[in-house]
């Protein structure tokens, strides 16, 4: 405990009463902080705080008399601190991010194209696509040569055609689609020798298609793939792939599990002409459950198509064309629908997709 | 030349040594013998009293400055006050002083304001423009390396056949330094106007005198550079002054070098935020106070019948409101715009800085 | 007009200017009655004196430390350390006083001192005859650092040092003293400071070079053109304060830069002047900055001395391989 006494006043003075007290108990008081008055048979003499701390106790009240060298004020005890300096004043430690353990390392850096700044630069002043360009440099480095190139050549392609509207939408779509679906594709043929002359194709196709769905649910599905879940339909809303001189659209035909033929039929009609005259309003072209291309009307025979989320499922169909199979082990000339499914393996199974595919080779083969 | 005696030894006489001390006033205030002509009138000590006196104000409040966060760290001077004003006492205002950074009482009687001392060590190089003596040195921060500064300040003086001297402050623990070593030594070689002032205050930081130097008394280090070498009672001022007069005018005259150690002790700590307790015994401490300057001399004013109680109280009036207006002073000056950092690099800020200025300048505004 | 070395060419701007300022002094040691171990104050004590030519102790850091006093006091003081070896005790005084005397005082002192020392290998010296310590006092606010090429660059440049009134590091290449003669006019004429000079101009490819190596760049550049490649030469000559905006439109022009130096690799100066072109001038690179330096070893004695240097052929493989980046 640190003791201040009442200090020689000087000039003889023995004793002093004390004024007023300037401190408290617990006051903390820093060095040359006025302490106490106390009066003299000369003058009213402050005494200021000869060291920083804590007041612990007070010797007197005002009006006391106190005499020279007995106790006037004590400090707290506190441990002598260190600084660990001579100069300036060290901050004390904070927690904060620490150095990196060796051994972890940090994550590998992207690759991307390797080209210089003045590279790039001229890159994009001759509007070269930098990651179309074949690199010729050390550690296959893109080159201020590859760059021009590659311009002289794009020079003669003539100036890019930037795609616009529908054909920009499929473009979008599709490259989500590839970004997220896992596709897997089955393949079949129909012999549809039996079918009647002027049979509506694509009429027997919704029809086999429904049968299908009925057959194999799983395909008539909506697939999350952030939740990992599936929404299997009872309703068979079917987009019906167009090729149109503005480019593809899919409008969808509704329940077409409820509508009879001449009814399905009915709505293709309606569904090209609105295509063709560009009124689709935007709701029939969303919500499919299932898509079909019916890609055989202008060729081809099998294909792996793309599956549109949040769809599992697309059927392709190929050009009906007289080919040559086996009948009861005798080679015949038969008409064979080629028929492709193309499914998202993260909701269906191989064994769903060739149970859908078998039902609706099946339901297509029947006479009518 | 050794002289040869037979094969075996010879003996080079360069000198029989004795370091003289002298001392004037004894601890208790009184004449040890007969004074030296300039202090037998008493009334041509008040000066230096009056400046000790108003050192030691000064020194306490930048201790409390600092204290209460006001004020950097902070050297004290505290015990070694006569040491500096009789030093100074003994220069002409032509004269340059290289002071070490505990040389504010031979700062302030060379008229480098008490506001300028606060600046500096308040973190403001303005503080080290001194108004007062134009060409006096800065303090200098690593030990000793204002030795050969003075030396060739000297030389200059010497070159211009100019009747100025360099008057060099250094401490116990400086005289270990390569510097000071180089600098006597030179001094020496050239027979320069240089008086060395060696500051013995017994401690550097926490390193006691015994631990410095093998030599018995730093005066004799003077020896192996050629230049006179004595001792003083350093608590005396008016030995200090003597040994300062005789030393500085002889270099005056042309005679060439010398080395005064004045002997005291540093009553404080090293700085601010050491705490010498750490090292040293209060007891020795306590032993030293009662060797210090101001009081031994006011003894023997009031003894001679020059200096009164009143005169006491009216001084220390007058100092404490001197340095409480510096204060003041001080703690009103806005610190400088940052530019300043560019401002004194080069006569002419080069063109590759004047980008940071702006840098600075804009980051400036941006905090307006 | 008589043909100077370069060491020659020293003596000849410092003769010049004690002549015409009398406020100018030599200091240091030898430099007096010997003229200098490698003459470059040959003949100033017997024309000036021994109050303007001082022969001082052997104390390389007393001759920094008194040159800081002389120079308050108003003189010019040209100080001499007879090799950078031995620069180092002066890096106290040079670095805690003579770079921050205006800064400290705020203009009311300054130091108008110059500190030359003869620099670099190649000369079969012995140990600690032939440093490159040039990073050092680049990395020092306050100072000026100043290497020249060749005899006319030391006498222009030495001659602006002295005149200059803040304090400048002016290094001498040691293995250029006598190896190169020049036509040197001796009129008083000082080159610019804070400028780099363009030595060659280029098309493909710029180097950027200081001192002894200089030579070497140039010899280099003179193959490389032999091979159809042009390249551009740039003698830093002032380190500190740098030019780079002569650096940048050369390399701006070649989209190449090389930087030869003999000082050790990391932390060189060559790193200063690879950073600044990344930040300035990245959009102008084809190909990587690269840096032909010494290794990061201590400089070998004789025997290893010649591989230790870079010479002509990692010049000339780094601009190669720069070129690979058409």
């Amino acid at each position: 405990m640190k003791t201040l006494a009442l200090p020689d006043l000087g000039e003889g003075l023995h004793e002093a009463e004390i004024v007023a007290w300037h401190v408290s108990i617990g006051d903390h008081v820093v060095a040359d902080q006025p302490l106490v008055s106390v009066e003299t048979e000369k003058a009213v003499v402050e005494i200021p705080a000869p060291w920083s701390g804590r007041i612990a106790r007070l010797h007197g009240q005002p009006g006391d008399r106190v005499t020279t060298g007995s106790a006037l004020v004590e400090y707290e005890e506190t441990a002598a601190s260190d600084t660990g300096t001579v100069v300036g004043a060290l901050p004390k430690s904070e927690a904060g991010p620490s150095a990196p353990r060796p051994g972890s390392a940090g994550e590998p850096a992207p690759s991307g194209v390797k080209a210089t700044p003045a590279v790039r630069a001229l890159a994009r002043k001759l509007g070269v696509e930098l990651g179309a360009v074949a690199p010729s440099g050390p550690d296959g480095l893109v080159t201020r040569s590859d760059i021009e190139r590659a311009a002289r050549s794009l020079s003669e392609a003539g100036p890019p055609e930037p795609l616009r509207g529908v054909r920009r939408a499929m473009a979008g779509s599709m490259t989500r689609s590839h970004a997220e679906v896992v596709p897997a594709t089955l393949t079949d043929e129909a012999d549809v020798d039996v079918w009647p002359a002027g049979t509506d194709v694509t009429v027997r196709l919704v029809r086999a298609i429904v049968a299908a769905c009925r057959a194999e649910p799983a395909l008539n599905a909506w697939y999350d793939g952030k939740a990992v879940a599936r929404r299997l339909h009872r309703k068979v809303d079917l987009a019906v792939a167009m090729d149109t001189g503005d480019g593809l659209f899919a409008p969808v035909l509704r329940h077409v599990e409820a509508r009879d033929p001449a009814d399905i039929r009915r709505g293709l009609e309606a569904m090209k002409r609105d295509v063709l005259a560009r009124t689709v309003p935007l709701e029939e072209l969303r919500g499919a459950t299932i898509t079909i291309s019916n890609f055989g009307m202008l060729g081809g025979r099998h294909a792996a198509l793309v599956v549109v989320p949040p769809q599992v499922a697309i059927i392709g169909a190929g050009r009906i064309a007289p080919r040559v199979t086996a009948i009861d082990g005798q080679p015949a000339v038969r008409r064979l629908l080629p028929l492709s499914l193309t499914f998202d393996h993260r909701a269906v199974t191989g064994g769903e997709a060739a149970r859908f595919l078998a039902a609706l080779v099946a339901d297509l083969q029947q006479r009518e | 030349m050794p002289i040869w005696q037979g094969m075996r030894a010879a003996v080079t006489t360069i000198a029989s040594f004795e370091i003289t001390c002298r001392r004037f006033l004894d601890p208790e205030g009184r004449a040890t013998g007969s004074l030296p002509a300039f202090a037998r009138d008493p009334g041509a000590l008040l000066p230096l009293y009056r400046s000790m006196v108003l050192t030691r104000i000064f020194d306490a409040k930048a201790i409390s400055l600092q204290r209460t966060g006001r004020l950097g760290t902070y050297p004290s001077c505290l015990g070694q006050e006569a040491v500096g004003v009789g030093l100074a006492s003994a220069m002409r205002p032509e004269d340059v002083l290289f002071p070490s950074y505990r040389d504010q009482p031979a700062q302030l009687w060379r008229g480098v304001s008490p506001v300028e001392i606060l600046l500096y060590w308040g973190g403001d190089e303005r503080g080290s423009d001194f108004a007062g003596p134009r060409r006096d040195f800065p303090i200098s921060v690593p030990v000793g390396s204002q030795a050969p500064h003075a030396v060739g300040v000297a030389l200059a003086m010497k070159l211009r056949g100019e009747p100025r001297v360099a008057v060099c402050c250094i401490g116990d623990g400086g005289t270990s330094k390569g510097d000071f070593y180089e600098a006597i030594n030179l001094a020496g070689a050239m027979r320069l106007p240089a008086v060395f002032m060696v500051a013995n205050n017994q401690w550097a930081i926490s390193v006691p005198r015994a631990a410095q130097t093998g030599a018995q008394t730093l005066a004799q280090k003077a020896i192996a550079a050629g230049i006179p070498g004595e001792q003083v009672d350093g608590n005396d001022v008016i030995a200090v002054a003597d040994a300062a007069r005789r030393a500085v005018d002889a270099a005056r005259a042309g005679a060439g070098a010398a080395l005064i150690e004045a002997l005291t002790y540093r009553l404080g700590d090293h700085t601010t935020v050491d705490d010498a307790r750490r090292y040293r015994e209060d007891s020795e401490v306590s032993r030293q106070w009662e060797l210090e300057p101001i009081g031994r001399l006011r003894t023997y004013l009031v003894g001679m019948g020059a200096w009164t109680k009143a005169e006491e109280e009216q001084l220390l009036a007058e100092c404490t409101a001197q340095v409480n207006a510096a204060v003041n002073a001080y703690l009103a000056m806005a610190p400088e715009p940052p530019t300043a950092m560019f401002d004194h690099l080069f006569e002419k800020l080069p063109v590759e800085l004047a980008e940071q200025r702006q840098a600075v300048m804009a980051e400036d505004s941006d905090h307006a | 007009m008589p043909e100077l070395s370069l060491v020659q060419a020293v003596n000849l701007a410092l003769a010049h200017e004690m002549a015409a300022d009398e406020r100018v002094l030599v200091l240091g040691e030898d430099v007096g009655v010997n003229g200098g171990v490698f003459r470059a104050t040959d003949g100033l004590q017997q024309r000036f004196g021994p109050s303007r030519v001082i022969d001082t102790p052997l104390a390389e850091l007393l001759i920094a430390g008194m040159s800081v006093g002389l120079a308050a006091e108003g003189f010019r003081p040209v100080a001499e350390i007879q090799f950078t070896g031995f620069i180092y005790p002066c890096l106290d005084q040079i670095v805690n006083h003579a770079s921050r005397l205006r800064n400290r005082t705020r203009g009311r002192l300054s130091c108008p001192m110059v500190l030359r020392s003869p620099c670099g290998g190649g000369v079969h010296a012995p140990e600690h005859h032939s440093e490159s310590p040039e990073a050092m006092f680049a990395h020092v606010p306050g100072l000026r650092l100043v290497i020249p090429s060749s005899p006319s660059a030391a006498y222009g440049l030495l001659l602006a040092a002295i005149r200059d009134p803040d304090p400048v590091i002016f290094l001498e290449p040691t293995r250029l003293y006598r190896a190169v003669k020049e036509e040197v006019s001796d009129d008083g004429a000082a080159l610019p400071l804070d400028v780099c000079f363009t030595l060659r101009d280029g098309r493909d490819l710029t180097f950027v070079a200081w001192g002894a190596m200089t030579r070497d760049v140039v010899a280099a550049a003179d193959a490389l053109a032999a091979d159809g490649v042009s390249a551009a030469v740039i003698d830093v000559a002032t380190l500190k304060p740098l030019d780079m905006t002569t650096i940048l439109s050369s390399v701006e022009k070649t989209g190449r830069c090389i930087i030869v130096h003999e000082a050790p690799l990391t932390a060189g100066y060559g790193a200063e002047i690879a950073a600044r072109l990344a930040e300035h001038g990245l959009t102008s690179l084809l190909a990587p900055v690269q840096r032909v330096t010494g290794y990061d070893t201590v400089m070998p004695l004789p025997r290893l001395e010649g591989r230790y240097m870079p010479g002509k052929s990692r010049i000339l493989a780094a601009a190669r391989r720069a070129m690979e980046f058409a």
